[in-house]
């Protein structure tokens, strides 16, 4: 199979988790104008209710060992309670809080979370095998694919349209899109904030479980650390792709996806390490000209 | 039961600052059921702040709004859209990335009901055809008259007993104005609605209105029934301050 | 005499600060404790960092993820001037000469330290100042995974992920104090200038700030640059107490706990950052005993490692929800008179802001019309 090829689909596979997590953050600052730093942390404690709490160099699985039907659904439903506890705890009483408190606040709960990991498990990295049998190739119309990566893609491409018709079709996913767009107009109709916001959250949860799942099949590591490179560049994502703009958050994701895939195959050796400035370099250029981003809605322009 | 019936919305003595500025002071006025009364006054005068203030989306630092009976002050928005008070807000704010339909199903989240809301949709589109031809468009393509439309339809959607209309003329042609009254007008004898609506201007609204108050610089400056009121001198006088001297001699 | 004496008074509040805080190091030193002792130097390098970062935040309302990387370019600076030049030979090939061969003394180290941040932050101001808050704030986190991008792989300039080392332990608590209290005088001399006060007034208020337009970017950028040289002199001291350090030092660690030592004390004085620095350091190093364990009879009660940095940030999360203007309440000390320089400049630009913020705000509830306060008045 062609190297082209190859880094093709690394690019889709890589930019599908990309856009999943810049989903969630997109999703939480379209409707609460909130950065969630913490985001890339909930996928660190997806990762890390697999195995058994101890500070031990070799982990052993506990809910990893599990079969999938009840794994996963139970992974979603302790990273959603996660995410939710941090909408009741830290960010309910800042509802009315301006942007720049809710930045800090989320920074806070970043920062909490990893370090409540690194107190439970242990600072080292530990190694973990999660469906290894996804890490081999399948033969598709002659070619051999990554079956790990398609299947990345797949889940992405049926996540995101479960969302769509979610958020297109229920009364409550219209309520989201319209709170996402003009909050206190929202609740002037009797849009109850408060749900809407920790349907968001629980959505997020989901997804960051989700990414949990996909990218540790993957990496094969955890640490107290994963999250964070995910949710820089899913953070980078976001801002080209538009703040307040869910497709945006999406296209941005794969747009990275790509632009990453493409920057480590193609750059010379010694630039390689500079991927990370080059991102950000791009993030303060995106927000010099376009500062709502690629897509943009009314709402991202007056808010960013 | 008292002969004289309990007012609708009770506003008593409100005060509202934002940060060291004093935009309302001591403001108090009444709304009977069923009456459409009318708030006048210049720009700037804190007409919207007193709608947002009673909406639920400006928190006073002091005084009393009742709605039914209920003091509704530090209650949020949406508790007081279920209980029955809607706003229009000066500028529309018609979510632009829904559709005209999906506005109007945000206006029944007051119930969770489908099939009332889609009887409900079926009967503001009688009231509005120019909604219905465009249901499926996105609302950010809609014209000037018939956001405002939507936006007082929406209102209607939420079946609120009373619906706060702020300035629903701002930025629209005389003619589509005067459409939107008319339609306002016939909803509130058609579906018994209460209205207050602040205007700028007050020669259109001043017919039709039962009561109208004159709001300067935070401040009530006048109030009284329509009929003696007019378009008078007093009118005048409240509103822009200051009394004309040409207008007494003549 | 009495002239002197009314000066005193009406800056009394920046020479509280100042006497408060030598008195703290004066006892700390004093009693011999080498643990304290470190642990004072590490406070006052903080405080210089965060007095630094407050000359930016709370003058200009404009939250900075990013000034840590200040404090990077400013240590590393240092670093280049200061390290053994057998060492930097072997090590950091990529250095030019003039930096590779020599070993300058300190104060020209810290000139140095103070400088090059001062000189990156004047373009990067330049392009960033225009922005509106939320904006800017990406902006300035984009900044800081820039430099520590750029400083973790340029190895032959930085030694990239290993530590640079080999540089002189030369700071002492009473050289860290010399550069705090300094810090202070300048924060507070920025304070109650011109420019100081006009960014002020044009604080939590967007946009009256964009019809102010070029002015407000000016100030800014002023208040920026400032607080780039300050904090990287705290770099540059960083430097000279740890004797090695990586990129990593200065990097999401550094630029939380700096932030929540100014959350904590109060993004809105000055007085916030030295309070912030102080309490935070205490309530550290209090949860860092309780780490190591107290003995009550043959039991030893200990905290999980880790409790510090899950206080820390369960105490700046209680601050931002309880009590988001922070400890001091975004007030100097001292200010209930009203003729000390700092109420009046409280004052003053409080009366500028009503009518600007009150003006817009009604515009703005429109659309926004929430109304706490939050990076506090």
């Amino acid at each position: 199979m062609s190297e082209f090829l190859q880094n093709v689909i690394d690019a889709l596979s890589l930019g599908s988790i990309y856009a999943l997590v810049a989903l969630g953050i997109g999703l939480l600052f379209g409707i609460l104008r909130l950065i969630n730093f913490a985001q890339g942390d909930f996928i660190t404690i997806g990762c890390y209710a697999l195995i058994v709490p101890s500070t031990d160099v070799t982990a052993r699985m506990l809910i990893g060992a599990w079969s999938w039907p009840v794994l996963i659904p139970s992974i979603c439903l302790i990273v959603v309670v996660i995410a939710l506890l941090t909408d009741v705890l830290v960010f309910r009483p800042l509802r009315r809080a301006y942007s720049p408190t809710l930045m800090i606040a989320s920074f806070a709960v970043s920062y909490i979370i990893q370090n409540g990991v690194l107190m439970i498990y242990g600072s080292r990295p530990k190694a973990v095998n999660l469906w290894s049998e996804l890490n081999t190739q399948i033969l598709i119309g002659g070619l051999r694919l990554p079956l790990l990566q398609i299947v990345t893609i797949a889940v992405t491409l049926v996540l995101m349209s479960v969302l769509t018709l979610f958020l297109k079709r229920t009364l409550i996913g219209i309520q989201m899109r319209a709170s996402a767009e003009d909050f206190r107009m929202a609740q002037y109709l009797g849009v109850r904030g408060n749900v809407v916001i920790g349907l968001a959250f629980a959505i997020s949860g989901m997804l960051a479980a989700v990414v949990s799942l996909l990218y540790l099949t993957q990496s094969g590591s955890l640490s107290h650390v994963m999250g964070v490179p995910l949710a820089l560049y899913a953070f980078v994502a976001v801002v080209i792709g538009g703040m307040g703009s869910l497709v945006g958050s999406v296209a941005g994701g794969f747009l990275v996806g790509i632009i990453v895939t493409f920057l480590q195959a193609y750059l010379p050796p010694d630039l390689r390490g500079f991927r990370d400035a080059f991102a950000f370099a791009v993030v303060i250029l995106v927000l010099l000209l376009r500062p709502a981003g690629l897509i943009q809605t009314k709402s991202a322009i007056e808010r960013v | 039961m008292s002969a004289i019936a309990e007012p609708f919305l009770e506003v008593n003595g409100l005060h509202v600052r934002y940060s060291e500025l004093v935009a309302l002071r001591e403001v108090s006025l009444t709304v009977a059921e069923g009456e459409v009364v009318c708030i006048i006054g210049p720009n700037g005068a804190g007409k919207s702040t007193l709608l947002a203030a009673i909406a639920g989306g400006v928190a006073p630092s002091r005084g009393m709004i009742r709605f039914r009976g209920q003091n509704i002050v530090d209650t949020s928005p949406e508790k007081i859209a279920r209980l029955g008070l809607s706003l229009v807000p000066e500028g529309r704010h018609i979510f632009g990335s829904l559709t005209v339909e999906e506005n109007l199903l945000i206006g029944a989240s007051r119930r969770g009901d489908r099939r009332e809301a889609a009887k409900d949709l079926t009967r503001v589109y009688d009231y509005f055809a120019p909604l219905r031809e465009r249901r499926a468009n996105p609302a950010s393509r809609l014209s000037g008259g018939e956001q405002q439309m939507l936006a007082i339809a929406r209102a209607l959607m939420t079946r609120a007993p009373m619906i706060l209309v702020d300035e629903p003329s701002l930025g629209l042609a005389p003619k589509i104005i005067d459409q939107i009254y008319r339609i306002l007008l016939d909803l509130r004898v058609q579906e018994k609605l209460t209205l207050l609506i602040n205007e700028q201007s007050s020669h259109r609204i001043v017919k039709q209105a039962d009561r109208i108050y004159v709001l300067r610089a935070g401040e009530i400056r006048l109030h009284g029934a329509a009929s003696e009121l007019g378009d008078g001198r007093a009118i005048k006088e409240a509103y822009f301050g200051f009394h004309d001297e040409q207008a007494a001699a003549s | 005499m009495n002239r002197a004496i009314q000066v005193l008074i009406r800056h009394r509040s920046p020479i509280i600060l100042a006497a408060c805080v030598t008195l703290l190091v004066t006892i700390g030193v004093l009693s011999g404790f080498r643990h304290l002792q470190l642990s004072l130097t590490e406070m006052l390098l903080r405080m210089t960092i965060v007095v630094g970062l407050y000359v930016f935040i709370g003058n200009s309302g404009i939250l900075s993820f990013g000034h840590i990387g200040f404090v990077c370019i400013g240590a590393y600076a240092a670093g280049w001037a200061t390290a053994d030049p057998d060492w930097k030979q072997l090590m950091l090939t990529g250095l030019p000469s003039f930096l590779q061969d020599e070993q300058y003394p300190f104060l020209a180290a810290q000139a140095g330290a103070a400088l090059l941040p001062a000189v990156v932050a004047l373009p990067l101001g330049a392009a960033i100042m225009r922005l509106r808050g939320i904006a800017a704030s990406i902006a300035t986190f984009a900044f800081l995974i820039i430099i520590q991008s750029f400083y973790s792989n340029w190895d032959s300039v930085t030694a990239g992920a290993s530590s640079l080392a080999r540089l002189p332990t030369i700071v002492d608590p009473w050289i860290g104090l010399v550069f705090a209290v300094g810090a202070i005088a300048v924060a507070y001399l920025f304070q109650i200038s011109r420019w100081g006060l006009m960014l002020r007034a044009s604080r939590d208020d967007d946009v009256a700030a964009k019809a102010s337009g070029v002015r407000t970017v000016r100030e800014r950028l002023i208040a920026f640059v400032l607080s780039a040289a300050i904090v990287g002199a705290g770099g540059g001291l960083y430097a000279e107490f740890l004797g090695s350090m990586t990129v990593d030092e200065f990097y999401l660690e550094m630029t939380f706990v700096t932030l929540a030592m100014l959350v904590v004390g109060g993004i809105g004085s000055l007085s916030g950052a030295v309070v912030g620095v102080v309490v935070v350091t205490f309530v550290v190093e209090f949860l860092r005993t309780l780490e190591h364990g107290i003995s009550v009879g043959t039991t030893t009660f200990a905290l999980p490692s880790g409790s510090q940095e899950i206080g820390l940030g369960v105490v700046m999360a209680l601050i931002l929800i309880l009590r988001p203007s922070g400890l001091t309440g975004g007030r100097e000390f001292l200010e209930w008179h009203g003729d000390s320089a700092a109420s009046q400049l409280a004052l003053a630009d409080r009366a500028v802001r009503a009518v600007e913020v009150g003006v817009t705000q009604i515009e703005q509830h429109k659309s926004e019309p929430e109304k706490d306060v939050s990076v506090p008045t």
